[in-house]
């Protein structure tokens, strides 16, 4: 593999893993909170898938340049992770934490589908066994939408909120991370742009049989991985605590 | 008023060799989200390949202490009319024929035809009566909810659990040992 | 149809609790329908909401360290761990609804401070190694519990809890490795883990319950079959186990009175009821907190269950329609 191709993969899987690292720890934040203890149970669910793929996308990069997983979650500053800032929102209500995960799930199906066709095998078969998860997540998610969407003039306007609320964050998942278009080049990863086309597509259609309406303005649109929101440097704090809280540790 | 959502009895099938078994129960709104809520539940570790979910309300139940004392009336006798659309029903048959130490309850056994619930006991004690039955429960067919038999649902709901090896009490294999023959820290990465 | 829960005033009581006594004396397991003493009922809610209720508050202290578990791998098991408190509470409640009582009404109980649930819960988690303390200690004085109440004779309770041991012995591993490994570990490591077992140690001897003598409801518990063993056998069981164990890795039981009498037996110093009955009294370090977060998620969920209810009618309505 070309050097120049190789760093931009590895800043793929980088990009694929902080995202599911830092989401799973914001629905994390529920446990034990959730509105009825059967979703306290599949939220918990939904987490632990979420680092399951992280943990998976961390070792293709392992593979690559030899990086331990564990090194790159627990000990790297915030200006060094390339999660998108959606994934760094707040939890908010359960309304935003189930509009966020549908399109946050939308988005990774439609990515691995494609991504079971990558040139690169190890992320081939990784995407084919992620995406038996990630079809149910989205099933989960999509029928939380309807419902919230659909149920009472209040769970309607929270989750209407929340869309006005996190839209513009939404494209982030579409802007290519600098040497995209190599790896998209060499049948590495799928392209965004037509990636984009089919997940608005689907989602608007499903939030407008929602009731939801899209905002006229989508708001601020991060374009760049390299910045954050103002929320990662204490999620990081809390996530490193232990990790960090005594350097002689060798195993945890 | 505020609820906690109607109670929905689960059955889980663990391999196609297996019949459904109940499991538990679940609360949930309609019956998709009580489906999807289910598999949360019940599917965390291996195994199944296929679940069903019914409102508590719409199962039928005797024991067998409760026939011995009040034999159901002769289906003939039934004048009760039928909350359902038509008839003869379909109706799902499950029993429990065990006292064995059991984290399940009723086994699914079969389907009969009837015009009521109680007609439909008397069949099924006609037709599944090779064993004594413990506790029969029997269920309008069509108030069942079914997971999609599909390979791509079967795939997506009920295969990764089997990845979750970290679940597993094997998975601590060497804790069980005395503390010297305790390895500190794991030899290989086995990470999923 | 006779009341399915009988009371002593009934005409054919005496016949009918002999039936039933000698029911569970042939190992039969007493099923939804099946006639049953009111008071075995009673005795059957007030534990198993109580256990419930406890699974569902246990979430709390160790949920709380998902988001700072120290390696991906101990976050994952971290958050399985809880899921499973949730899915436990969640079969448990299952199998009181089985006796007529509603999860509504349970909460209501629980959220009004007028239900109990094990006192346990109502320690803080103040680092890392407790994480690891409550999984070996905690859960494994539980597992001892869970183990004889499988055996029990209501079928809904008995078949909650083979399930839940099931599940339950991955939670016992997976704490006593971490703590195993930190024995071993830095120096900082091992001083954590001492002193999560200094703080864990005497709370989960009280788990048990009170000693024998002092357990009001254990005989009619006993005789029907809720209970197979004692409070202080079940607790003799757990320090036999752990004891040694605790020792063997080189850290110490906080307790100076500990010795292995002639029988092989580990036997305990006194045990601070005092303490035990002041935590169960609400006056825990942690009672108001744990009760209050379990208020607010439920408040904060209701236009959640309300939203949900109401697509469901909606939906209802629509195939109705149709």
């Amino acid at each position: 593999m070309r050097n120049e191709i190789k760093q931009a993969l590895i800043a793929r899987l980088t990009a694929l893993a902080d995202d599911e690292v830092i989401l799973s720890h914001r629905n994390s934040e529920w446990t034990g909170h959730a509105p009825i203890l059967e979703e306290d149970i599949a939220l918990a669910n939904i987490a632990q898938d979420e680092l399951g793929h992280a943990s998976v996308w961390y070792s293709l990069r392992k593979e690559l340049d030899g990086s331990d997983p564990d090194g790159l979650v627990f000990f790297r500053d915030a200006d060094e992770f390339r999660n998108c800032e959606l994934v760094e929102l707040p939890r908010g209500d359960w309304a935003f934490t189930m509009l966020r995960q549908f399109l946050f799930d939308l988005n990774e199906t439609l990515w691995l589908q494609q991504a079971r066709d990558s040139s690169y095998q190890p992320l081939a078969d990784a995407a084919n066994k992620i995406l038996r998860e990630e079809r149910f997540h989205l099933q989960h998610t999509q029928a939380w939408v309807e419902r919230l969407g659909l149920g009472t003039e209040e769970s309607n306007r929270r989750m209407q909120n929340a869309l006005d609320f996190m839209w513009g964050y939404t494209q982030q998942l579409f802007v290519p991370i600098p040497g995209e278009d190599l790896l998209v080049a060499e049948g590495i990863v799928p392209d965004l742009g037509g990636l984009k086309t089919r997940w608005l597509e689907y989602s608007i259609q499903h939030l407008q049989n929602s009731g939801l309406k899209l905002p006229i303005n989508p708001g601020y649109q991060p374009a760049s991985r390299t910045h954050h929101t103002e929320h990662l440097w204490s999620i990081l704090a809390e996530m490193q605590s232990t990790a960090r809280w005594d350097a002689a540790a060798r195993v945890w | 008023m505020d609820t906690q959502w109607p109670r929905w009895e689960v059955f889980k099938q663990d391999t196609p060799a297996k019949p459904h078994q109940a499991v538990g129960s679940v609360h949930a709104a309609d019956p998709q989200h009580a489906l999807l809520t289910a598999r949360n539940i019940f599917a965390r570790r291996p195994q199944a390949i296929s679940m069903w979910v019914v409102r508590a309300e719409d199962i039928f139940s005797w024991t067998k202490e409760e026939l011995a004392e009040n034999p159901p009336p002769e289906a003939a006798k039934q004048t009760e009319p039928l909350a359902y659309g038509f008839q003869p029903l379909t109706f799902c048959v499950f029993r429990k024929t065990s006292h064995k130490r059991s984290m399940t309850f009723v086994d699914y056994v079969g389907e009969v035809s009837a015009s009521s619930p109680e007609d439909a006991l008397k069949q099924a004690q006609q037709q599944f009566g090779d064993v004594e039955a413990l506790a029969w429960w029997i269920v309008p067919t069509d108030r069942l909810a079914k997971s999609d038999p599909g390979s791509e649902t079967v795939e997506s709901w009920f295969a990764p659990a089997t990845d979750k090896t970290y679940k597993q009490q094997q998975y601590y294999a060497t804790i069980g040992s005395h503390v010297s023959k305790h390895k500190l820290g794991r030899e290989t990465d086995d990470e999923e | 149809m006779p009341a399915k829960y009988g009371l002593p005033s009934d005409p054919d009581y005496s016949l009918r609790l002999a039936e039933f006594e000698a029911r569970i004396g042939r190992g039969e397991k007493i099923e939804p329908g099946d006639w049953m003493p009111e008071e075995y009922r009673r005795q059957l809610i007030r534990m198993i909401s109580q256990h419930a209720h406890s699974e569902v508050v246990g979430m709390l202290p160790e949920g709380a360290w998902i988001n700072r578990a120290p390696t991906l791998k101990r976050k994952m098991i971290l958050i399985a761990k809880v899921q499973d408190e949730a899915g436990h509470g969640q079969y448990l409640y299952h199998a009181a609804e089985t006796l007529g009582v509603s999860r509504e009404a349970m909460l209501e109980a629980l959220l009004s401070g007028k239900a109990k649930y094990s006192s346990i819960f109502n320690y803080p988690t103040l680092t890392w190694a407790d994480i690891g303390t409550i999984g070996w200690l905690v859960d494994g004085a539980a597992i001892k519990n869970q183990t004889m109440l499988a055996a029990g004779s209501y079928g809904p309770y008995s078949r909650a809890m083979v399930r839940i041991c099931a599940e339950e012995a991955f939670h016992h591993k997976q704490g006593k490795e971490m703590v195993l490994f930190y024995a071993r570990g830095s120096e900082k490591q091992r001083q954590m883990a001492q002193d999560a077992i200094n703080r864990w140690w005497w709370p989960a001897l009280m788990m048990m319950g009170p000693h024998d003598a002092d357990s009001p409801n254990s005989e009619v518990l006993t005789r029907w079959g809720i209970k197979t063993k004692s409070n202080d056998t079940v607790r003799q069981e757990f320090i036999n186990e752990h004891a040694p164990e605790i020792l063997d890795a080189g850290l110490q039981v906080p307790d100076p009175d500990l010795h292995q009498d002639d029988k092989g037996n580990w036997v305990h110093g006194p045990i601070n009821w005092d303490e035990f009955w002041q935590v169960v009294g609400g006056n825990g370090p942690m009672n108001k907190e744990r009760l209050e977060a379990r208020r607010k998620a439920h408040d904060e969920g209701a236009w959640v269950r309300s939203a949900l209810e109401t697509y469901a009618a909606k939906l209802q309505k629509a195939t109705v329609a149709v």
